[in-house]
């Protein structure tokens, strides 16, 4: 029986699940490719707002909305409330400003009239909160000070065009940094789906009882044959990481040439072989062919949503990040995290990230004892 | 007749009910995805508010001796205050830099020549508010009134909810995987199992509405355990109207359901691929009303909303959401109202394809 | 005897194939009838048709001296059919198939009850009542496919190819069963292309072939068109040519081959050949192992109607 052969029978029988899960890849990569930013210059963050201006478009009404203007994004929206709330809710627009009939009369005549908002209540929120506030504040120092509204608006525009200077240190490419790691934390997902599932796949063919019978009772001893296995599997793991890898550089270009690719890759080329590993042990333990894809499913999405293939790390609970030590694609992403916000590309630095790649190495070892543990179980019972 | 309805309906039940397959992709694939939703979700919202932000300020001596940024900092970084904003070390620029680089703080000020100097790594949102506070403090403004603003959003705005109805509206349509059961067992040309059904007295289509019924119980029990598991275990807010709640999950499960139907009867393919037609919709479905990316929804429906309106996984997710968030139904009929034309359409899909008693091969 | 099917001028024509040719036949009450002819010649096509199943091209069928189309249902009632594909739910028990299908023609519980048990007697699965059709073997998923078509006591069965793939004790078992549904007043359409099955089963057999009736009648009738009266097969050693051209001349002989060690001889009379032949190989000093006398064979008449063997 030629093994490599049959191999590759299995896999061309279901390129389909190969490509369905690269294209999620490649899509989610795509998505992604945001333009890159100058990193030399500081740029503020804005936040997005958007103003319904029940008073006149003149004098200090006028300059309040050149401000925030200045200071935010305005999203465009249907001037209808429905809209402006889904935008809210799904955080389209952060913040609204609803300035009140008469605000413009009412601040000239001494009073400041009190503003509605809706609030997205997250960070952007708040900063937009900040920058209104900013201006009523100033605002309401220079009310009465002058009858002449000019010089009112003049006066607030004076105090409010004070700048901080900015100075910006960090020589990374973080937008191109963060698309690579985006693309290969994802990347995780996809190859661990895909191993697992032709892996199981060609396993189950090799473990039918009638097979598994012949090649017990064949001269090659089980460890041999897992052995041959492995080599073909592994062949089909290379192939698809060195795909995945290619698909980078044309996604993400010059980030993927430096230092930084190349630990990405190398990363990546750990983590395939790990992959490889758990999907042999899983191949060996299950022999029911229609409990593979349920299988796959639960098993790649549950370590690519607790280790943070799809929601980026920070944004995961405590408790969860610590669960999921126990399993290998934390260190995979670690390592890309790590890897992001690495300034200098020194053996100091990549420490943690090595430290890292010898865990998924012992985990890899692990997988292959146990593989033969219970093939050995098997082949005795 | 109604003895052979419920004859047929209580095999049909049993049959649905101890496929292994089917039960785990209806049943226990949600609340595993539910878990894991929850498991990701929970803590983003959270996250997403302004922290405290890590600064350090380089502790020289014109900094000493301005009041006004020395003051303003202290309150600023003031425990007690409620509109604290810095964590603050003082230390010496060299300190400074080493804490930048370290990624302990996420920007340093310096005082030069009366002028504030942000030194930061990268741009950012806290390296924004660092910018601009300094900057307010620089211009002085120190005005103690109260300014006035009010806040009228909803308090429903928690945005990672609309992941959990997009999984509703998954499990409602996967129950079309039901419905492509229920019509092969029973047609000639899609099984033999049929055939004996097609040559035994009873109207077919009596047996297949049967067959559907027991798809539809089964369905609905599935997501009753969803409803359960995702409210009262994880806390799902599904808004407060009990009776709308589960109007729409029984029209959401309809949509599923003759979605289904409606594939199996046209489309004559083995089971297998059938059951594939019906995860494929359904995915891209579930994609398009923003279970992979919530805005994605948003922005289709900003853009394009023909195509959320011709979307059951869209309309069942966009009813959840306006059960939540809005106050009034106006919505809420419309979403039903679509899934409920979607239904039609699909019955009448199915019903012309299964009525051809007689068919050229078998 | 009253006729229970009548066909007429049957024709069904898939887009290119004839797959039945103006075929026309009786069904006579009480009787086996088996429909005999190689895989596709139009068996199951024939049984779909009768069953309005499928639409066909021209001719009419009756059943009961009615009609037939898909809302029969009164005639449906009276028919049990047992499919090729063995059909049954792999997720219910041997008692719930069955049951199952009964149920869409019994409708009383408790004599459907009664009618269940005595279908998984007839057909010998009493010890597999609680068992799923995974845990059962080819043989006695054959059973249970049986069991579910008949269940209901039909006045008219249709059994097609029930035995393919199927261990002698199992085909025993579906044969006696057979019999015993006939027995038990039953008229009945045996389809095969097994030959052994229809001579020891049915009372009058038709044969097809790419869709057209090449013959009916009862086996011996039928055997009758073989014009061979008599097989001999016996094993020899070495066998000089000119031997074989000497018994090929002889007059009631037809035909003389030799493969391998194999002497087979033909005759199309029949009166003392074996004496005959076994005579003259004395005579001559041929050696020889083990004779066998056989009479021709369904697989004969076939062979003489359509000059092909009836299993390829």
């Amino acid at each position: 029986m030629n093994i490599f052969k049959t191999v590759l029978k299995i896999l061309n029988k279901n390129k389909f699940i190969v490509i369905l899960y690269s294209v999620i890849l490649i899509s989610f990569g795509g998505i992604n490719m945001s333009s890159n930013e100058t990193v030399d210059n500081f740029v503020a963050t804005k936040p997005d707002i958007y103003i319904i201006n029940n008073d006149v478009n003149k004098g200090i009404t006028k300059n309040l909305i050149k401000y925030l203007s200045d200071n935010c994004n305005i999203v465009k929206l249907k001037d209808n409330e429905e809209a402006i709330n889904d935008a809210l809710f799904y955080r389209d627009a952060n913040y609204i400003i609803y300035i009140p009939q008469g605000f413009r009369e009412d601040f000239l005549s001494g009073k400041v009239d009190e503003i509605e908002i809706k609030s997205s209540g997250d960070y952007q929120s708040s900063f937009a909160g900040m920058i209104l506030e900013r201006y009523i504040k100033v605002a309401a120092s220079f009310q009465g000070i002058s009858d002449n509204e000019d010089d009112i608006i003049k006066g607030i525009n004076e105090t409010l065009s004070k700048k901080a200077k900015v100075n910006v240190v960090s020589k990374l490419d973080t937008s191109g940094m963060n698309r690579a790691t985006v693309y290969y934390n994802f990347a995780s997902y996809s190859i661990l789906a895909c191993l697992v599932y032709i892996i199981c796949l060609i396993l189950s063919s090799f473990k039918k009882p009638e097979i598994q019978r012949r090649t017990t009772i064949s001269s090659s001893n089980y460890k041999s044959i897992n052995r041959k296995l492995l080599a073909s599997n592994s062949m089909l793991s290379v192939i698809l990481w060195a795909v995945y890898v290619i698909v980078s550089f044309i996604l993400i270009g010059s980030t993927m040439s430096s230092k930084h690719g190349a630990i990405y890759i190398l990363n990546l080329l750990v983590f395939t072989i790990c992959a490889t590993t758990i999907a042999f042990f899983i191949g060996n333990l299950v022999n029911n062919k229609e409990a593979i894809s349920g299988i796959v499913n639960v098993i790649a999405l549950g370590s690519s949503f607790l280790c943070g293939a799809f929601v980026p790390m920070e944004y995961l609970p405590e408790g969860v990040l610590k669960a999921a030590h126990v399993l290998p694609s934390y260190y995979f992403i670690k390592s890309n995290e790590i890897v992001k916000t690495m300034e200098a590309v020194d053996s100091d630095a990549l420490k943690p990230v090595f430290e890292n790649m010898g865990i998924l190495l012992i985990f890899s070892l692990l997988f292959v004892v146990l593989t033969n543990v219970v093939s050995r179980k098997k082949a005795c019972s | 007749m109604i003895d052979m309805f419920i004859h047929n309906f209580k095999y049909a039940f049993k049959t649905l009910f101890r496929n292994k397959p089917l039960i785990f992709w209806t049943y226990a694939f949600p609340l595993i995805m539910a878990t894991l939703f929850n498991l990701a979700f929970s803590d983003i919202e959270n996250k997403e508010k302004l922290d405290i932000i890590n600064i350090a300020i380089v502790d020289n001596e014109e900094f000493q001796q301005n009041i006004v940024f020395n003051k303003a900092y202290e309150s600023l970084s003031d425990e007690k205050n409620e509109d604290r904003l810095f964590e603050t070390k003082y230390v010496t620029r060299k300190e400074a830099k080493k804490l930048l680089n370290d990624g302990e703080i996420d920007g340093y000020l310096e005082l030069k020549d009366g002028k504030p100097v942000i030194t930061v790594v990268n741009n950012g949102i806290n390296q924004t508010v660092i910018k601009y506070v300094a900057e307010e403090v620089a211009q002085a403004i120190f005005n103690q009134e109260e300014v006035k603003i009010k806040d009228i959003s909803s308090s429903n705005l928690s945005y990672t909810m609309i992941e959990f109805y997009t999984l509703i509206a998954m499990t409602c349509l996967y129950g079309g995987i039901l419905g492509t059961y229920a019509i092969n067992m029973n047609l000639a040309n899609m099984s033999s199992k049929g055939k004996r059904v097609s040559v035994a007295p009873v109207p077919k289509i009596k047996v297949i509405l049967s067959s559907v019924c027991a798809s539809y119980l089964v369905q609905i029990i599935g997501l009753m355990l969803l409803f359960a598991y995702t409210g009262f275990v994880i806390k799902v807010d599904y808004g407060s109207n009990l009776l709308m709640i589960i109007v729409l999950a029984l029209v959401g499960s309809l949509a599923g359901l003759t979605l289904g139907v409606a594939v199996s009867s046209v489309f004559k393919t083995s089971q297998d691929s059938k059951t594939g037609i019906i995860i494929a919709i359904t995915m891209l479905g579930c994609f398009l009303s923003g279970m992979m990316g919530i805005t994605l929804k948003y922005y289709i429906d900003k853009s394009v909303p023909i195509i959320n309106k011709l979307n059951p996984a869209s309309m069942i997710t966009d009813g959840y959401y306006s059960l939540y968030y809005y106050e009034t139904l106006d919505r809420f009929k419309m979403n039903i109202v679509s899934l409920l034309v979607f239904s039609v359409i699909m019955i009448t899909i199915s019903v012309v394809s299964i009525k051809r008693q007689k068919y050229e091969t078998v | 005897m009253e006729n229970i099917i009548e066909i007429s001028n049957l024709t069904k024509i898939y887009s290119e194939l004839k797959a039945v040719d103006d075929l026309s036949f009786n069904v006579k009450e009480g009787e086996i009838l088996g429909l005999l002819g190689p895989n596709g010649s139009g068996k199951s096509t024939t049984m779909n048709c009768l069953l309005s199943l499928i639409k066909y091209n021209e001719g009419t069928i009756k059943i009961f001296g009615k009609k037939m189309s898909p809302d029969s249902y009164d005639i449906k009632a009276k028919i049990g059919v047992v499919f090729q594909d063995v059909a049954v739910f792999e997720e219910l028990s041997v008692y719930d198939n069955i049951d199952y299908f009964c149920g869409l023609y019994i409708k009383d519980k408790k004599t459907r009850a009664e009618y269940v048990e005595d279908a998984i007697k007839l057909v010998g699965l009493e010890d597999y009542k609680k068992f799923y059709p995974k845990k059962l073997s080819g043989g006695l998923l054959r059973r249970l496919n049986i069991a579910c078509g008949i269940a209901h006591k039909p006045k008219l069965i249709l059994l097609d190819e029930p035995t393919v793939a199927v261990d002698p004790q199992s085909r025993n078992n579906i044969l006696d069963g057979i019999k015993k549904l006939r027995d038990e007043g039953a008229t009945i359409i045996y389809t095969t292309h097994y030959m052994e099955e229809v001579e020891i089963l049915c009372d009058r057999v038709i044969i097809i072939d790419k869709g057209k009736l090449l013959a009916s009648g009862t086996t011996d009738e039928l055997k009758k068109l073989a014009r061979i009266e008599e097989k001999i097969t016996i094993e020899v050693g070495k066998v000089d040519e000119k031997y074989i051209d000497i018994i090929k001349s002889w007059d009631s002989v037809e035909k003389v081959s030799l493969n391998a060690n194999l002497l087979v001889i033909t005759y199309s009379e029949g009166k003392n050949n074996l004496g005959n032949i076994m005579d003259y190989l004395n005579k001559e000093k041929i050696k020889y192992n083990k004779v066998y006398s056989e009479r021709p064979t369904l697989n004969d008449v076939f062979l003489e109607l359509t000059g092909k063997e009836l299993r390829d």
